[in-house]
């Protein structure tokens, strides 16, 4: 599991690689935290690039769920954007696309948050 | 008390590896090396020096000196000691007929001879007007026309018979002579006047044994003085002395350096000594055929051109004498041997040495292996350290013995090996016994850790049976009931897990069913599970009629204190089991199987799905019906079934819909749940299993009314 930040003019743009499973959801949210610092009122959206992501559990959903909490504390904006179909159903059944606000594309999640 | 002072003081010393300790113990070894002489090392130091002596004498080929011996034989043939001078002076007169390059005399004659007129007179008053032959006279008219030496024994004090003044021949000293400090005499026993006159020179014998003190088992003759002061004068021994009348100089050499006497000797021929002037004298094995006897002598049976050039000298070798001195190398020779010795060594210039810079050399190897021990040895394993130790004394015993065989140097390695030795063991033994102490600790840390293990592992046992214990037993809770058959299977991949399922009845004909994955797994999550599942049991039970309500209330009851952020994703179903009519909430949750008589089919879910209990609080949750048919089964999983691993690849849910698509001969849910568990197993082989497995089965038989038979899927 690996994180590298990207360039978008209008978004903090995260490129996230591998898996978000039990074993590495702690190393996902410390590294996930500097970004997430950023991600407050007035700043640009932090958008997460999940295309690198091979799978996700429950221990990484809960990783998000606290991540998006902490953004929207800070009133910031962040999404997911890009998925493996895998990782897309694993959204799907658990629902999760109604807890964190996800996009097919990087193009239609800097268009929906920015 | 006295054992906790005794502590206290010694804590210091023993702490950084007993590094203290050994530099006390390396500054101790520094001043006994550098004050040996008064130290037991003497011993040591001796006997390793007599021990390379005895593996490497002095060769002793060349036969420079002769002795001529007043032996047993010639005491038998000539009657006993002393014998009349006319005697001895024929004996000096056929030696010196031979032309010998000196004649030396390991003896003294302080008094007249008994057979003299004097005392011949004294005895016999008639003799009186007898002219007598004077022996005196005889010998010093021997000893004036050979090259002969007398000797005198120098004196500590001035006994009876001794004086300070006897002749003797000039000791040049290059350097100050007031400096030196050769061994100092009040006197000496010198012959009489008139043989002193007559001989050529006159040297000193003595040739003390160390003292036996230092020695118990006998007093060894090592050092020989070359020189020493009597009256203040300095005056050199028999060795010397014979040979600067062999070379006919005017004196006798020393070389002063420093208040040191440094060499002794005539013209080239000089040896290196001792700064007291005493020579150490290499030795060499005695040799028996370099000894006559003073009887062939004087019969003419040895034939004179056997002293030409040669050195001579006269002296005892008769048991009954006494004169015999024990060497380095263990053998009891004449007295007189060792001038010989002085003579062959002088000629050839072999002399053991000593200086001042070899014992500086000792102290500063002394210094640095110590320090070098004291640095290497508490960071070495012990093994390493033990052979450092032997390495450090090799290398000096190495030295020692190169030292002796090329230099003639004699090095201390063993006096060094032994003051090393109490700094290599207070090392080694403070590092073991540290060592030791880590080991201690060591495994008190692993025992302790053992038994923490063992607590936790008893405590997570008991947090199993707690967990499983919350769960219904649905092949013992609903006795009698027609309607429906149940079966369940839950399995955390831990000790306990975050797993849960329900089923109760919520009045006589409505059945709720409820599974629950709480995120994560182990300890943190069952506690999560158990506060669920009891949670949701008594809201469902408090809106009996109302699920989507009851699902609000445990979303909001859940989420109220819930600082962690776990969520649960759930499925919760109430089942009208008269009429087959289901409602659901689904929570995030994976939907459940739907087995219709051949058919395998989802429940749909998709429509009124909402996230996770707790994940998005608030969220209003819509329910969703279906109407079951007599003999439907519905099956409730969690991710441990389609998340099960082989190491490369997931369950999934395509091979747990072939699965449930089988026949199965016997279709009880019990019989199912066995099958999905048994598959899973199977398909992980023996792989630690990644999630916790939860199976809860269904079957609709119908209304107890219309009891239809036991339905199978077995194909028609």
């Amino acid at each position: 599991m690996e994180l590298e930040a990207g360039i978008h003019p209008k978004a903090n743009l995260v490129m996230v690689r591998g898996r978000i499973d039990h074993g590495s959801s702690m190393t996902f949210s410390e590294l996930l935290h500097p970004h997430l610092e950023k991600c407050k009122k007035g700043n640009p959206p932090l958008i997460l690039d999940f295309s690198g992501v091979e799978y996700v559990s429950s221990a990484g959903l809960r990783a998000l769920m606290i991540a998006t909490r902490f953004a929207r504390n800070q009133g910031g904006r962040l999404g997911i954007a890009g998925f493996q179909p895998l990782v897309r159903e694993v959204f799907g059944i658990s629902r999760f696309d109604l807890v964190i606000p996800c996009f097919d594309t990087l193009e239609a999640a800097v268009g929906e948050l920015a | 008390m006295l054992r906790r002072l005794w502590t206290l003081a010694v804590a210091p010393l023993r702490a950084h590896r007993g590094r203290p300790a050994a530099l006390l113990a390396l500054m101790v070894a520094c001043t006994a090396l550098a004050l040996i002489e008064h130290t037991p090392l003497t011993l040591l130091q001796n006997a390793q020096f007599d021990r390379m002596q005895r593996l490497s004498p002095r060769d002793r080929s060349d036969m420079p000196a002769l002795v001529v011996a007043i032996d047993e034989k010639s005491l038998a043939a000539l009657g006993q000691w002393p014998w009349p001078r006319q005697t001895l002076a024929r004996l000096i007169e056929t030696i010196g007929a031979g032309e010998p390059l000196a004649i030396g005399l390991d003896m003294i004659f302080p008094e007249p001879d008994r057979l003299g007129a004097a005392s011949l007179k004294h005895l016999y008053p008639q003799l009186d007007s007898i002219p007598l032959p004077d022996p005196d006279a005889a010998l010093a008219a021997a000893l004036a026309a050979t090259p002969s030496v007398l000797g005198v024994a120098a004196t500590h004090g001035l006994p009876p018979g001794s004086r300070p003044g006897f002749k003797t021949a000039p000791v040049i000293t290059r350097g100050n002579p007031d400096t030196a400090p050769p061994a100092s005499f009040a006197g000496a026993l010198a012959s009489l006047p008139a043989l002193e006159a007559a001989a050529r020179g006159q040297a000193l014998l003595n040739a003390p044994a160390d003292p036996a003190l230092l020695d118990p088992e006998r007093g060894i003759l090592r050092r020989v003085p070359l020189m020493a002061r009597v009256a203040g004068l300095p005056v050199a021994s028999l060795g010397p002395e014979m040979l600067r009348v062999a070379l006919n100089a005017p004196a006798v050499q020393a070389d002063i350096h420093n208040g040191r006497i440094t060499r002794v000797g005539v013209d080239e021929y000089t040896l290196p000594t001792q700064a007291d002037g005493n020579l150490i004298l290499h030795f060499g094995s005695f040799q028996p055929d370099r000894y006559l006897s003073a009887v062939d002598v004087l019969e003419g049976r040895i034939p004179p051109e056997n002293f030409r050039q040669r050195f001579v000298l006269l002296g005892f070798d008769g048991t009954g004498l006494q004169d015999r001195v024990v060497t380095p190398l263990g053998e009891k020779v004449p007295g007189v041997d060792i001038h010989a010795q002085v003579l062959e060594s002088l000629l050839s210039g072999a002399a053991l040495t000593r200086p001042l810079w070899l014992r500086l050399a000792e102290g500063a190897l002394l210094v640095s292996l110590g320090l070098g021990l004291i640095a290497a040895v508490p960071r070495l394993r012990p093994t390493l350290a033990v052979k450092l130790g032997l390495g450090s004394a090799i290398l000096l015993l190495l030295i020692g013995y190169t030292a002796f065989h090329l230099g003639r140097l004699l090095f201390d390695s063993a006096t060094l090996i032994a003051l090393l030795n109490p700094i290599f063991f207070i090392l080694i033994g403070n590092t073991l016994v540290e060592a030791d102490q880590q080991r201690r600790l060591a495994e008190q840390a692993l025992q302790a850790s053992r038994e923490a293990a063992a607590r936790v592992a008893g405590e997570l046992d008991a947090a199993r049976r707690i967990q499983m214990g919350l769960l219904p037993d649905p092949t013992q809770g609903f006795a009698g009931e027609t309607r429906f058959a149940l079966a369940a299977h839950l399995e955390p991949a831990r000790e306990v897990g975050g797993d849960y399922f329900d089923c109760f009845m919520l009045d006589p004909d409505h059945l709720c069913l409820a599974i629950g994955d709480v995120s994560g797994k182990g300890l943190p999550a069952s506690l999560f599970m158990a506060m669920s599942k009891s949670v949701a049991g008594a809201l469902l039970r408090q809106h009996p009629d109302n699920l989507a309500a009851a699902v609000a209330e445990l979303d909001a009851a859940l989420s109220r204190d819930n600082r962690e952020m776990l969520f649960v994703t759930s499925f919760i179903a109430v089942v009208n089991v008269e009429t087959g009519i289901m409602d659901y909430v689904c929570a995030g949750h994976d939907a459940p199987w739907l087995l219709r008589g051949q058919s395998v089919q989802r429940i749909p879910v998709a429509q009124t799905s909402g996230p996770p209990l707790c994940a998005c609080e608030g969220f209003p949750y819509g329910h969703a019906q279906l109407t079951l048919e007599p003999g439907d089964r519905l099956l409730l999983t969690t991710d441990g079934v389609t998340e099960a691993s082989n190491g490369h690849t997931w369950f999934g849910n395509d091979r747990l819909e072939k699965l449930l698509q089988e026949p199965l001969p016997a279709g009880t849910p019990a019989a199912l749940v066995e099958k999905i568990r048994h598959a899973v197993r199977d398909f992980e082989a023996g792989a630690p299993p990644a999630d916790d497995l939860t199976l809860l089965c269904l079957q609709w038989r119908g209304p107890e009314t219309a009891l239809p038979p036991p339905q199978t899927n077995a194909p028609a």
